[in-house]
Parts: structure tokens; sequence; C-alpha cells
């Protein structure tokens, strides 16, 4: 079963502190918020969960081995990752790009096998990306290159996805689709965690949110706790009502 | 189409180097040169001495420099553009021409390049090497470097170097064999080439080429970010390195054969991506054989213009390029008012 944690984790650039001793894991089967101000170290931990960043103490074990242990390709099948800035610079086609996400299956110089193009374009169809995957990415709106980047990390088929702001850019339509898909591949047995300011459109579906504020966990809890009054005031600054209130999950699917 | 491309630019390389061997203003045409391919091939042809002697010792060397020069510039701006993410990147953004230049200069300056031939080339390999490390050492952090920072520490040294090569040209404006020699040198030029130089090229374009080919998909990915290309299990910092060296190494031995030759590893890769796309896996042999047809054609031009207009290879392709280059920024100018 494929489980994700960090203990501990502490993450300095100069005199600066962006993560202060962040505990917290991801379990298959689970889809989990992470939410806090500009700055708090969502994207900094997301770093940190891929291998991408080495914290300067504490430490991310998947499947209780050190992640940085792992050798890349073999980590790659088993954690996905969509980043906030997905640009590319050259005209690759959406296609092209998805099937990139299957290059921890395959070996140096392989080509691509019956199951790559299964693959690609079972990723392709559940993120309704048929239609533009062979337009060059760079002809693509910002939602469909969106689209297209989610694409990719579910065409690698790893057990848990970890996608950061994933609904920028995207109109309410494909917005709702995606949350429905998360939401769908944590029920197969994913584990899923969202990185996004989007509260009222994620909380409803999340089974745990984790707040960060300033570097810290402030709260890491079901989203009926996560997000009362008190914790909102205090990570966000502001008055709220508890999102599952004014958006509620039946009126989204 | 697009698959049987390279085929089709296999076969216009063929057609360019029978011109480049066959085409000239003096003794042998063709028709010496077909004498000379026949005998060769073991088909009783009887060709005249002069002319084996001109086409096995002056032209077909030529020849090779040309092709694997063309094809090795080619090959590194290709991987120069993906390892920086820029489409404007080049083998000599990072300095590493800049220093071949200026270890040539200096050899050609002091009367080393008579000891022997191979010591400009040598002494150019020996620049490219040490300004791109210093361009590591410079750009580099706890074993860590940006994309800018190693752009930026390149351009630097890149200024710094072209300056120093300037220095020594009109250091030695007193000697003017040396100094028009050494000027020669940099504006590149295939004259006078021998088989020694033919395979340091061919030998460059195999060795490091042949590491380059199997990553052409490492190359895509690192045309992403560093955060996709290392989610998808690519140490996107430590190929970043290798690859950029391996750039180097087929500047570098190109530079130190035949000076300093402008905008191929340029122009080329956007042609090869115009024509078959992005994907590394077909760009990359495409790049290489129109590298290589590009600077069979331009050295051509220089053989057969009048001798007095000392034209270098260098000037021929970057009027050949820049052209293209106008074009492009044309075509992006109209995208932005559309």
């Amino acid at each position: 079963m494929s489980r994700l944690e960090c203990n501990l984790l502490s993450v300095q650039l100069g005199s600066r502190t962006l993560l202060h001793g962040v505990t917290t894991h991801l379990e298959a089967g689970e889809l989990v918020l992470l939410a806090g101000r500009n700055g708090a170290g969502k994207s900094t931990l997301m770093r940190c969960l891929i291998g991408a960043l080495r914290p300067n103490t504490g430490a991310v074990n998947l499947r209780d081995r050190p992640l940085l242990q792992w050798e890349p390709r073999a980590r790659a099948r088993e954690v996905a990752f969509v980043p906030q800035d997905t640009d590319v610079p050259f005209d690759f086609t959406g296609r092209e790009l998805v099937t990139m996400g299957r290059h921890p299956h395959r070996g140096r110089g392989e080509g691509l096998r019956e199951d790559d193009v299964r693959a690609v374009e079972r990723a392709l169809e559940l993120l309704d990306a048929n239609g533009f995957a062979d337009r060059a990415v760079t002809t693509l709106s910002g939602g469909e290159q969106r689209r297209i980047a989610v694409a990719r990390a579910l065409a690698t088929q790893a057990p848990l996805l970890l996608l950061d702001e994933p609904t920028n850019n995207l109109d309410l339509e494909h917005a709702l689709q995606l949350v429905a898909l998360l939401r769908g591949l944590a029920d197969e047995g994913h584990g899923v965690l969202v990185a996004s300011h989007d509260l009222n459109l994620f909380a409803p579906f999340c089974d745990r949110v984790v707040l960060l504020h300033d570097g810290r966990a402030h709260v890491d809890a079901p989203p009926q706790e996560a997000l009362d009054e008190a914790h909102i005031a205090e990570v966000f600054g502001v008055r709220s009502r508890s999102p599952q209130q004014f958006f509620p999950r039946e009126f989204l699917l | 189409m697009r698959r049987r491309l390279p085929l089709l630019l296999l076969l216009a390389l063929v057609a360019c180097a029978l011109m480049h061997l066959g085409f000239a203003r003096e003794r042998p045409g063709i028709g010496g040169l077909f004498a000379w391919l026949f005998e060769w091939t073991g088909i009783p042809a009887a060709p005249d001495a002069g002319d084996e002697f001109v086409l096995g010792m002056i032209r077909a060397p030529r020849l090779l420099v040309a092709i694997f020069g063309g094809a090795a510039l080619a090959l590194a701006g290709t991987v120069m553009q993906a390892t920086f993410r820029n489409p404007l990147a080049s083998p000599d953004v990072i300095g590493t021409a800049a220093g071949a230049a200026f270890g040539g200069a200096i050899a050609i300056v002091f009367d080393l390049a008579d000891v022997a031939v191979f010591v400009t080339p040598l002494a150019a390999l020996v620049g490219a090497v040490g300004v791109t490390s210093l361009v590591f050492v410079l750009a580099g952090s706890h074993g860590r470097f940006s994309v800018a920072s190693l752009l930026l520490a390149g351009i630097a040294l890149n200024t710094l170097f072209g300056a120093l090569t300037s220095f020594v040209v009109t250091f030695a404006f007193d000697n003017y064999t040396s100094s028009s020699r050494v000027l020669f040198w940099l504006m590149g030029g295939l004259d006078a080439r021998t088989w020694q130089h033919a395979w340091i090229t061919a030998a460059g374009f195999v060795l490091f080429g042949m590491f380059v080919w199997p990553r052409a998909r490492e190359l895509d990915l690192l045309t992403l970010r560093d955060d996709s290309a290392h989610s998808l299990g690519v140490d996107a910092q430590r190929a970043r390195r290798t690859l950029v060296w391996y750039a180097c190494g087929l500047t570098a031995t190109t530079v130190a054969n035949s000076g300093g030759i402008a905008f191929v590893g340029l122009i080329v890769p956007h042609l090869a991506r115009l024509l078959v796309g992005p994907a590394h896996r077909v760009l990359l042999p495409t790049a290489a054989l129109l590298g290589a047809v590009l600077m069979v054609v331009s050295d051509l031009g220089c053989r057969l213009s009048p001798p007095e207009w000392n034209l270098r290879l260098g000037v021929v392709t970057a009027i050949a390029g820049s052209p293209y280059f106008l074009f492009l920024l044309a075509r992006q100018r109209r995208g932005l008012e559309l």
C-alpha cells in the first residue's frame, strides 16, 4: 500500500524559514487538501514530497523508505506531480506531452508498447482532452494546457498524485470535472494531495485538510474541523462560514 | 513524410557531397571525380594522378570536416536549446566557442600552430573545456545551478573571452602573417584541411553524438521545467550538466578544426523543428543531416567564389543564416499583432 509521509520537515532559504517542522502524510484512498495563504509553504512542501527539494532537517518516506534513496524512475512510478507552472517552450502536441508521462515505465531507447498507448489514451479521455490532443501545446489556452499537464501525471499510473493549483485557468465546468475525477481516483484507491486556494471547490470532497500557516502545519483534520471559523480566521485573517454550508457537495455533482 | 525526412536528407547530403567533390573552378571536375570514384570502388577507370591527389588529399578531407562539423554544430545547438529550454540558445551561449577561439588564437599568434597540425585544435579544445568549466564553477552553488545563472555566467565569459581574443589579434598586428592567419581562422574556413583534421572532427561527432543519441527522450523531458522532469524520473540537474558537456565536446572539436562558424548551431535546430517537430528522436538526426548539408553547400560556395574575394565559411553561413533569423522575427511579430 502506497504511503507518503514527512516528519518534522524544515526548509530554510538563506535566513528565511519556508517550512518549520511539518509532519503530515498521504495514504492510498484519500483526497487531501493542502491550503494556506500565499507564501505559506504549500509549493515548498510539495517539492519536498516529490524529492525535488532536499529539506534541511526532517525526512520524507515513501512506503517506509527514505524518498531520496529511491531510484528516480521507480519513485516516478509511485508519485506523480503536476506543478504550478507547466509552460513548454517548444511546439510539442498535447499527445506527445502526455506520452512523456510514460517515461518512468520505458527503458532507454525503448519504443511505445501497447499498454503505454492505452494509458495515454485513457488519461486524455479522463481529462476530456482528445479534442485538442494533436494540436501544438503553444496554441492551446491556459486551461487546455493545464488539462494536458494533469493528463501527463495520470498517464504515469502512479498510485499517489500530487497537484499544485490544478484548477488554475480552468473554467467552472472543467474545474468541477477535475474535482470529481480526483475524488473518483481517491475512491479507487489512489492517494491524492491537492494544493489549492479554492476551499469552496475542494473542501466538500476531501477527506482531510492540512492548513499551512507561516511554514507550520496549523491543523491537519477532516474538513468540518479544519475549516471552522476559528481556523479560517487565524490562518487567512477573514471571517467565514463553513464552506460546506454555501457550496454543498450535492450541488456540484 | 516526417519519418522519411531523415532518409531524404541523407540522399540530399550524398548529392551535395558529390557536388562538393566534383564542382570546381579548375580540375578535376565531374569527369575526374567519377574516374576516381570508379577506381576507388575497384572498377578500372585510369584517373589522372594529379586529380587523384586533389580529390583524395585535399577535397575529401575538407568534405568530411564540413559534413561532421556541420552535423556536430547542429546537434550541439539542438541539445543546448532543449537543456536551456530556450529556442535562442546555441553552442556558443555558455562561452565554449569563445574559449575555443581564444585557445586557437593563442596557438596561432605564438607560432605554436606550425609545430604540428593538431596543436591549434588541441589549444582550441583546452580553451573550450577551460571556459565551460569556469562557467559551471561560477554559476553553481553547492553543486547545483539554475539555467538562468548558467546563461548569465556564459554570456559574461563569452564577452570576456571575445574581448581577450580581439586583444590577442591586435597585439599581434605588427606580425602580418600571424595576425592574418588568426583572423582567417576566427572567421571559420575549411581550406588546407588534412585527414588528421577530418579524423578529429569525425571522432568528436561520433563519440559525443553516440552519447547524445540514446538520450533523445530525456531531452524531450528537459524542455519541461525541472520539477516536472524530476517527477517523471529524470535527475534534471545532472542530465542538464552532462548534456551541456556533450554539446561542448561537439562544439569544441568542430571549432578546433574549422574555426568560428556562425549560425549553424542556432538556425539549423529551428529549421529541423519546423520540418519534423520538437520530439528529439527524429529531431536529432534531422538537425545533424541538415547541419551537414548546410555546411557542405556553404563550403562549396566558398570554393567556387573568386579567390580574390577571400570568402570565409563563417561569413557564408552568417549571410545565409541572418535572413532566416529576420524571417523568424517577422513571423513572431506578426503573431503578436494578430
